[in-house]
């Protein structure tokens, strides 16, 4: 299951302080996103709202056109005096052939408008509107000098729960190699700070559902890119050595780190001590790359793995680090002493 | 001149309120013909099996038709009924959907989202439906349950017991029910537990929400002349006392409070009725989510609605989330989609005299915990 380029797109839009986004396409179609938004927000204790301006194509407007009501609803957001006005479009507007970019280019407010053809799903999936936000957006920042230490996050997953905790283990990460994290691009990041995105010495990217804008982005500001957050517990020390490595931290700061890291692993494996000698099932594996996670952490724990044996769920995210990694194991442990 | 225009939108589409009611039919297998973003939504929302034709931009190009009878043919192995659902664009490109079904393979169901919103949707499953009513069948439907109500499980549950402790048998649930027993005919009467969601099927009894529910309970009496309305009469003024026996007591202590009312028109004046009679309550804001509301204006801008209610500094809001979180400041009681403050899964009805007690126990608990919590000087 996944939204179409409309929701990808606004996923990154959205969160932009400063920035209002106008979605040309039926109310219904920003409800869908907005609501998902508003779900998210909830879960994450945020309070902040993002204004998403929808135009409301009507059943007369696809018949007689809905350029009027894109160029009423840019009136409506210049009102605001926003720093950027996003737009953003349904399949509906591609179908009856209205055409956007002129609309916005011809518009008074041009020069702070940015148009992204999303184009619901006759542009593809969610994945595609968010890469398409994504490179979009670059456009924005100038290129500059890489400055040292210092690294930019790209397309951070804007509606999962659980982004902050994912970016959270990351920083703890980056910190054993004296890295600061200068851009979320594009997460609550103003635009004079997405601006800057060239100034970062290296661009982590969340997954790989955001490796065509990261590759993109790489290609033009000429900066190494990681291509995900670090996967369970092998994979945060690759991780570590391959971004010490792109941002030329030398090689002792770099084992250094690794060494504390295996250490602070075992310290919260330890946790789950109990767990040693039992034996696990693995269920379907839902996302690619989660076997591999959780077969580590068997290993690691010293539980082996036996058809026969209670069957834990694996999750439908890949675990980032051991903090997403002791997620998983906490959800195994209640299924393995409490059935 | 924009009158399509929109800040946040808070309603969903014709398309979404259509596969409500179509959905609450078991036994009727759901086929959206659209895109993944289409389906996305409606199957998150109602949590129901459904299927899609997942359309992709080549279908659009070259004709959708032959990916619905795919569609189709595959999910008829099931040997179920089937409807299709319509969306935006397959409805833009001029195909011949419809006439490609005539022989009877399926319902087909044009509600594209740029329709309207939901209530538009719900009319529009319900006409395709093509209800007939059976005067063999003896008892009553039950109306208004859609299963993109807050409440639907308990108003179904709450009118099915008050039914029953009247001795009149319940025919068909609109619109949660089997398929089957829709075809058998539905009764000749009808009564609702959220008027906002008619079917338009049989002659109308009244509503089950309680400030409504005597009258409707005489109206049934009369058309049931061997039921026995007498029980539930009782219980409904014991549930009356008690309801001003626990506001007595929250205003022995507080002012009235201020009630800002966002939902659809039924619920709304519902609250609003409901909280002058118990708290003698102001209640400035009252605005619809539904466009055909009749006694109130119907507001779906979440930057108007705001506006509203900050304009009437209140100290509760009956809404949804979306009010709750633009206007912090109040006490906040869910009686619309979506309702994000609390964890629910039970049952809960809003409609009946257990959904009037509910009401006002959830309408003194939000008001003592803002209390509570903002140290609220009496």
């Amino acid at each position: 299951m996944a939204g179409c380029t409309l929701t990808g797109a606004l996923s990154v839009a959205c969160f932009i302080p400063g920035a209002v986004t106008v979605v040309h396409a039926p109310r219904g179609c920003a409800h869908q996103t907005f609501s998902m938004l508003h779900a998210m927000m909830n879960d994450a204790n945020t309070n902040i709202t993002p204004e998403i301006m929808v135009s409301g194509l009507s059943d007369k407007d696809v018949i007689f056109g809905g350029e009027r009501c894109l160029r009423q609803a840019l009136d409506r957001a210049a009102e605001k005096n926003p720093d950027l006005i996003i737009v953003v479009t349904s399949c509906v507007p591609e179908t009856i052939g209205d055409d956007c970019r002129a609309v916005c280019q011809e518009h008074a407010y041009a020069k702070h408008i940015l148009y992204i053809p999303t184009s619901g799903f006759l542009g593809g999936s969610a994945k595609d509107g968010e890469n398409a936000a994504l490179i979009g957006l670059a456009d924005l920042a100038d290129p500059a000098e890489p400055i040292p230490g210092t690294v930019a996050i790209i397309g951070e997953k804007n509606l999962e729960s659980e982004v902050e905790e994912n970016f959270s283990e990351v920083t703890r990460l980056l910190d054993l190699l004296g890295l600061t994290v200068t851009v979320r691009f594009c997460r609550n990041t103003d635009i004079p700070t997405l601006k800057k995105l060239g100034t970062a010495s290296c661009f982590i990217l969340r997954d790989e559902r955001s490796y065509d804008a990261g590759c993109e982005l790489g290609k033009k500001f000429n900066r190494p890119i990681i291509p995900e957050f670090p996967r369970g517990l092998s994979g945060a020390l690759t991780f570590l050595r391959e971004t010490g490595e792109a941002c030329g931290i030398s090689s002792e700061k770099i084992e250094s780190a690794v060494s504390e890291e295996t250490a602070y692993q075992e310290d919260m494996l330890s946790k789950f001590s109990n767990l040693k000698g039992s034996s696990v099932f693995l269920g379907a594996e839902l996302v690619k790359g989660t076997f591999a996670v959780a077969r580590e952490a068997i290993k690691r724990i010293g539980m082996t793995e036996s058809p026969g044996s209670a069957e834990v769920r694996l999750p439908f995210y890949l675990p980032v680090g051991i903090s997403g990694t002791m997620k998983m194991l906490y959800l195994w442990r209640r299924k393995i002493l409490h059935g | 001149m924009d009158e399509g225009f929109c800040v946040n939108p808070v309603w969903p589409c014709a398309m979404t309120g259509a596969c409500s009611i179509l959905a609450g039919f078991s036994g009727l297998s759901v086929i959206i013909h659209g895109s993944s973003g289409c389906y996305y939504y409606p199957r998150s929302l109602l949590k129901v099996p459904l299927f899609s034709t997942y359309l992709l931009e080549s279908e659009i190009v070259f004709g959708t038709v032959n990916r619905l009878k795919e569609v189709v043919t595959e999910v008829s192995k099931t040997n179920k009924p089937i409807a299709i659902l319509n969306t935006c664009i397959p409805a833009l490109t001029g195909e011949d959907l419809a006439g490609a079904f005539r022989d009877g393979t399926a319902i087909f169901v044009d509600a594209p989202g740029f329709a309207g919103n939901v209530e538009e949707g719900v009319k529009i499953a319900y006409d395709s439906l093509a209800i007939e009513t059976n005067e063999m069948r003896d008892g009553v439907n039950i109306d208004g349950v859609s299963l993109l109500d807050l409440f639907w499980r308990g108003n179904l549950h709450e009118a099915e017991r008050l039914l029953s402790t009247m001795g009149i048998p319940v025919v068909v649930r609109f619109a949660k029910d089997t398929y089957e027993n829709l075809r058998n005919g539905a009764a000749l009467h009808t009564i609702s537990v959220n008027p906002s969601y008619p079917s338009g099927v049989g002659s109308m009894l009244g509503s089950f929400l309680f400030p409504d529910l005597k009258e409707t309970l005489e109206n049934l009496a009369k058309t049931f002349p061997e039921s026995d309305i007498d029980p539930a009469l009782d219980e409904w003024k014991r549930a009356d006392e008690q309801m001003f026996y626990y506001s007595d007591k929250y205003l022995r202590k507080y002012e009235p409070p201020v009630v800002a009312v966002c939902s659809q028109e039924s619920y709304a004046i519902f609250a609003k009725k409901m909280m002058e009679r118990y708290f003698g309550s102001d209640v400035p804001v009252v605005l619809a989510r539904n466009r055909d509301a009749k006694t109130i204006s119907c507001v779906t801008d979440l930057t108007e609605i705001t506006k509203k209610i900050t304009s009437c500094n209140p100290d509760l809001i009956l809404g949804s989330s979306f009010e709750a979180k633009a206007y912090p400041d109040a006490a906040f009681l869910g009686i619309t989609p979506p309702d994000r403050s609390r964890v629910s899964i039970s049952a809960r009805p809003i409609t009946g005299i257990e959904g009037g007690i509910t009401f006002i126990e959830g309408v003194l608990n939000s008001l003592m915990d803002m209390t509570g919590q903002h140290g609220r000087q009496p």
